[in-house]
């Protein structure tokens, strides 16, 4: 690895961008998916609690449309809602008021099962710090969006590219306590991408992580838009913001 | 920061102290809710009719403890009226009510009869005197046309008469006795004479008329009934009670009303039984009013309403010359009805001249039921031939005054030999087992050497019956001489027994009777419960309520003396102290050495209670060939001394035991939370080392935190036992306090330095790859060992307290005993053991859970990564699950064996129970955790 200060745009691992290509071609079909997440009129307010406080609101009337191999950043403040949109668009929470649609579906007219389902095949999210499993390697990680479908096996080879993709190919058996801050977050890159995701949902990515990491993620994010996969990404990395194709800054 | 404001912070630490003190609270609490309850019911329940039984020095040695026998009018005497002037006159005595088995008395019931209708019509030569004047009888002009169940012909029939008794286990046919002759209709016949005209009743021609032996008489027509004399029915023994009738008043209350009458009788020296006699007869002479007759003639201020057994015993003993100028009446009150299984029937066959069995015309019994009065007929004897009717009552009332006794009854102070008990094995729940010691056979079932008028008696009509007597030999008595009862009215033993209370009442043997019902057979296979009915040839170990009440004098009349001598078998005291057992034990303890003081047997049976024993009755009916045959086990209701203080101290060392296996099992757990608690404070343990603090300052620094909770908690013992002044609950904060320290200690050893991320392992390939929830929360599992392992342990104590708990309640029945008290003491305690149970079972359950919940957060974000990853709920749910069904089957073991350990130690009997009860609540565990990680 090397200590650049501008992220590094070329595959970040040994791997060949035929890899990653083949791969984004077989699962991914941007055409028949333009705007696979879009937010409408969202309206994001947290109730008070009993000890009287008053209820707040983070995102008022917020609309956004992600289109495919787009990179979309959202930057603003801490406590600005950033976080707060992400797991809407990600169908973890549901918002006050307003619509969510994936593929021009709403998530209104979905129960949990169905949008746990969508979510396996359309959406990865990569939680602030990585969000990995204690106890679990790097591979086993990655290979966990694989295990309700059952497909732990037939993606294990898939899952090693994408460990090698993000440059993590000898680490693979590492657990997360043997990782560092940044190897955790290009763990759960990879493993976000391991159904094929068409949209990826990145909180904060290269927060608390030195440069020439954060540069390494950006780069791995970059190179992901030009599969054709959608990226909404949180941050208020000035390099990330600098690359992103759209950018929403939250007051 | 200080300590106090530290162990505010740390809510976990705040909570389980919280816990703690409130299990504390509501444990004392409830624990002395119940054991007040349980002296209460102990204490208000043991004190019955009376406190102590006095009997005679070495009349009836018993341990301290031991199960009194349910038969202390024993007849054995032994002591004297100025014994029991004494005892009334000590200070602390209320009531002493003595109590003499006086004697048995043998009667025959009656010379018993077939009437078959045979009604002639009116006749002014036969029935026109009888009618006239009698306002009950019926107008002439009104008599019904003739009719009669017997032909104008006379036929010949077979009449056969059989006596049997049950005692609801076998039969014994008494006397079975046939005779044969021709009946017809009867007629009237007008015959000349010297003086005019004769009216007569005769049978028709040719009748031969059926008569049994000797003594029955024959066959005669009267106006309404052609009678046929029967054979005697079976001798009846009954035994008589001598009581002191103002004492057994003041003893049982309003249901000792029934005394009154003895209180108002003769005095002994108007009580000689010819004097009696001459007075009655000087009494019809002047003519009696109607109303006399019905209510009873006023005797010295008594209305004696059953006197005419006393006067046809009257004649016949002065006509047969038993009567003496020794002889005296006593005054009885008898019981009412009888449970003595006795049936009389007569088959009617009408047969051809060669035997054959022409016509079955019909069998007709009577049973001694509760129209049975011992010494007294309410009504003749008399079986009704099939389809008749009786006309008799054309004639008026006049008809009835006949009935009563036609035998006097014979008094004996014999008795045979009682049965002696042997103490067998204790079962589980205390109950004694006892094998009866077989006293002598007697006989009975025989008949009388003469008849009322001197006639021989034909004695082999009858087949003498072997049976087991009861009571022991007695020879009293000076001049025996033939009393003549006095029947002043009827007494109901079920009242008596209703008065006496359920839970320490003494059986007076033939006054208060214990029935027996038998349980096993002579094999020793169980039986559907059968109570053993009074019967005349059974074993003898049946007892039967008393016959008759006596005074003392008739005691004395009876075996002959002229003056008071030691007759009384026991006297009932109750002490003059008011209260409850316990507050009028030691007063009651005074008295009764007071008594043992005048060198008699004195035993406290205040704080007593009933008990079953199970008896082995050997010996119980014997063959024509003489084998005799075991009837096999009976249970009867007898007395265990001392129930209460019995009682009272093993249900107070269960509740007891209770209360610390509550606590004990929650303050277990609070050790486990507080070390995982511990674990959530080490990164806050490796700043402060790496600020420069020392392990040993580190773990004085948690030491603190622990030392506000356990002041908390000294305080909150200190002040719950001075509330509650109990030394139960001393121990028990004490105990609380002691095991939480050593959880604080062992606490703080766990905060000692560790390198974990170098120490970490790389990624084992040998683990089982994660494809499922199932695996997924067993790897979760094994990565996090220590928390698993503590919460395993954890769910296992709280799975064997559980079971302990359970044993425990199980077995509070047998620890009670097998009293009647003990059954009214664990009812008491049932609901607040139950309560301090379930108690301990939500703090154990709290716990757990709360030990589970150190863990939430973390748990929270990892589901919520699997979440975003794209697990369905139901996923999410199994992960749950799992993760808690294996720390569950991980604790099974600890908890059924732990469970099976305790109830073991506790309750052995309910051993199996604790253990299915562990395993019951680790299973419970598993979705309730499941549900509260949700």
């Amino acid at each position: 690895m090397t200590d650049n200060l501008q992220p590094d745009l070329t595959p970040a691992t040994e791997s060949t961008d035929e890899s990653l290509l083949t791969r984004a071609n077989t699962i991914v079909k941007a055409e028949d998916h333009a705007t696979p997440l879009q937010l409408s009129n969202i309206t994001i307010r947290y109730g008070g609690d009993k000890g009287g406080a008053e209820p707040v609101t983070v995102v008022e009337d917020f609309s956004l449309t992600l289109h495919a191999g787009e990179m979309h950043c959202i930057a603003g403040r801490s406590g600005s809602g950033k976080t707060s949109i992400l797991t809407v668009g990600a169908g973890l929470t549901l918002p006050t008021s307003g619509r969510v649609l994936w593929e021009g579906d709403s998530l209104e007219k979905m129960g949990d099962d169905e949008i746990a389902d969508r979510r396996r095949a359309l959406i990865g999210y990569v939680d602030q710090g990585g969000a990995l499993i204690d106890g679990m390697s790097a591979l086993e990680n990655v290979l966990l969006p694989a295990v309700p479908d059952g497909e732990v096996e037939q993606r294990t080879e898939m899952a090693k590219d994408l460990l090698d993709l993000v440059g993590l190919g000898r680490r693979m058996r590492h657990r997360p306590a043997q990782l560092s801050g940044g190897e955790r977050q290009r763990v759960a890159i990879a493993r976000a991408l391991i159904l094929g995701t068409r949209v990826l949902v990145v909180d904060e990515p290269t927060a608390s992580l030195d440069r020439t990491s954060a540069n390494r993620i950006i780069s791995i994010l970059k190179d992901t838009t030009s599969d054709g996969i959608a990226v909404l990404v949180a941050s208020h990395d000035h390099e990330l913001v600098r690359l992103s194709d759209t950018l929403t800054e939250l007051i | 920061m200080n300590a106090v404001q530290r162990f505010i912070r740390s809510r976990v630490l705040l909570l389980t102290a919280a816990i703690l003190i409130v299990a504390m609270c509501m444990s004392v609490f409830i624990q002395s809710q119940s054991q007040a309850a349980l002296n209460r019911t102990v204490d208000e329940n043991s004190r019955g009719l009376y406190d102590i039984l006095v009997q005679a020095k070495a009349g009836n040695t018993k341990d301290g403890g031991a199960l009194i026998q349910p038969d202390i009018a024993n007849g054995q005497g032994g002591i004297s009226f100025q014994q029991l002037e004494k005892i009334r006159g000590l200070g602390g005595t209320s009531v002493a009510a003595p109590i003499s088995l006086v004697s048995r008395v043998t009667q025959n019931l009656e010379a018993p009869r077939l009437d078959a209708m045979d009604y002639l019509g009116y006749n002014a030569g036969l029935a026109g005197g009888a009618t006239a004047g009698d306002p009950t009888g019926t107008d002439s002009k009104k008599w019904p046309a003739p009719e009669s169940v017997l032909p104008a012909q006379p036929k010949k029939y077979r009449l056969t008469a059989t006596a049997v008794s049950s005692d609801g286990v076998s039969q014994q046919t008494l006397f079975q006795a046939s005779a044969e002759g021709t009946l017809g209709k009867g007629q009237v016949v007008e015959q000349q004479t010297a003086g005019g005209k004769s009216i007569r009743i005769a049978g028709p021609a040719g009748e031969t008329g059926i008569k049994f032996p000797a003594p029955a008489g024959g066959s005669e027509h009267n106006l309404f009934n052609l009678s046929v004399a029967l054979p005697m029915a079976p001798q009846v023994t009954e035994s008589v009670v001598a009581v002191d009738p103002a004492a057994e008043r003041a003893l049982l209350g309003s249901a000792g009303d029934f005394l009154a009458p003895l209180e108002k009788a003769p005095p002994v020296d108007t009580r000689n039984a010819g004097a009696i006699g001459r007075y009655f007869e000087q009494l019809f002479a002047k003519s009696p009013t109607q109303q006399e007759l019905e209510q009873g003639p006023d005797f010295l201020g008594v209305k004696l309403k059953y006197w005419a057994p006393l006067m046809t015993q009257y004649q016949q003993a002065k006509l047969s010359g038993q009567i003496t100028d020794a002889s005296q009446a006593i005054p009885l009150i008898v019981r009412q009805g009888t449970s003595l299984d006795l049936k009389y029937s007569v088959k009617i066959q009408e047969i051809d001249d060669s035997g054959k069995v022409v016509n079955d015309v019909g069998t007709v019994s009577r049973s001694l039921d509760k129209d049975y009065l011992p010494f007294v007929s309410k009504s003749p004897f008399a079986l009704e031939w099939p389809g008749s009717t009786d006309h008799s009552q054309l004639l008026g009332n006049t008809g009835n005054f006949g009935q009563g006794l036609y035998q006097p009854a014979q008094w004996s102070t014999d008795f045979a030999a009682a049965p002696k008990y042997k103490d067998g094995e204790a079962s589980a729940n205390g109950a004694v087992g006892k094998s009866a010691m077989p006293g002598d056979w007697v006989t009975v079932n025989k008949l009388p050497e003469k008849s009322a008028f001197g006639a021989m008696v034909d004695q082999a009509q009858r087949k003498p019956v072997d049976e087991r007597s009861y009571r022991e030999n007695l020879s009293t008595g000076s001049k025996r001489a033939t009393p003549l009862p006095m029947v002043y009215g009827t007494f109901d033993p079920a009242q008596i027994q209703k008065a006496a209370g359920d839970v320490n009442k003494l059986p007076l043997g033939g006054y208060d009777p214990a029935p027996m019902t038998l349980q096993k057979d002579a094999a020793g296979n169980d039986t559907a419960a059968k109570g053993l009915k009074p019967s005349l040839s059974a074993t003898g170990l049946v007892s039967q309520s008393a016959g008759a009440i006596t005074d003392y004098y008739g005691l004395a009349a009876a075996r002959g003396y002229d003056s008071n001598a030691n007759v009384i078998d026991a006297v009932r005291v109750r002490a003059s102290a008011p209260g409850n057992w316990k507050q009028a034990q030691p007063d009651v303890d005074k008295l009764a050495a007071q008594i043992r003081d005048m060198g008699l047997e004195a035993t406290v049976v205040a704080g007593s209670a009933r008990e079953d024993a199970n008896i082995f009755v050997p010996g119980y009916s014997k063959d024509d060939a003489g084998k005799e045959s075991d009837l096999g086990t009976v249970v009867q209701s007898w007395v265990r001394q001392d129930a209460a203080d019995a009682v009272s101290g093993s249900l107070t060392s269960t509740n007891i035991t209770l209360l610390f296996l509550t606590l004990c099992g929650a303050t277990l757990l609070t050790g486990a939370s507080t070390v995982s608690y511990i674990r959530q404070r080490r990164s806050e343990a490796g700043i402060l080392r790496a600020m420069g603090w020392t392990q040993k300052r580190v773990r004085r620094w948690v030491l603190e935190e622990f030392g506000i909770g356990a002041a908390i908690l000294a305080v909150a013992g200190i002040a719950l036992s001075l509330l509650s002044w109990n030394l139960a609950t001393v121990i028990v904060s004490a105990s609380v306090l002691l095991i939480y320290f050593a959880a604080a200690y062992f606490a703080a050893q766990q905060l000692r330095h560790r390198d974990v991320v170098d120490q970490e392992p790389q990624h084992d390939e040998r683990l089982i790859a994660v494809d499922s929830p199932l695996t997924f929360a067993y790897r979760q599992l094994v990565t996090n060992r220590f928390n698993s392992v503590a919460l395993a342990v954890a769910v296992g104590v709280f799975g064997a307290a559980v079971g302990a708990l359970i044993a425990l309640l199980i077995d509070i029945p047998r620890a009670a005993g097998a009293s009647a008290l003990s059954g009214l003491a664990s009812a008491t305690i049932a609901l607040p053991s139950v309560t301090l149970a379930v108690c301990g079972v939500l703090v154990g359950l709290v716990l757990t859970l709360v030990t589970g919940r150190f863990e939430l957060r973390a748990k929270r974000e990892q589901l919520g990564t699997l979440k975003a990853m794209g697990w369905n709920p139901d996923m999410l749910g199994q992960v749950r699950f799992f993760e808690n069904a294996l720390v569950g089957t991980a604790a099974l073991v600890l908890g059924v064996l732990g469970a099976l350990g305790l109830g073991l130690l506790l309750a052995p009997y309910a051993a199996l129970w604790a253990a299915l009860a562990g395993l019951l609540a680790v299973l419970c565990w598993i979705p309730i955790a499941t549900k509260v990680v949700k």
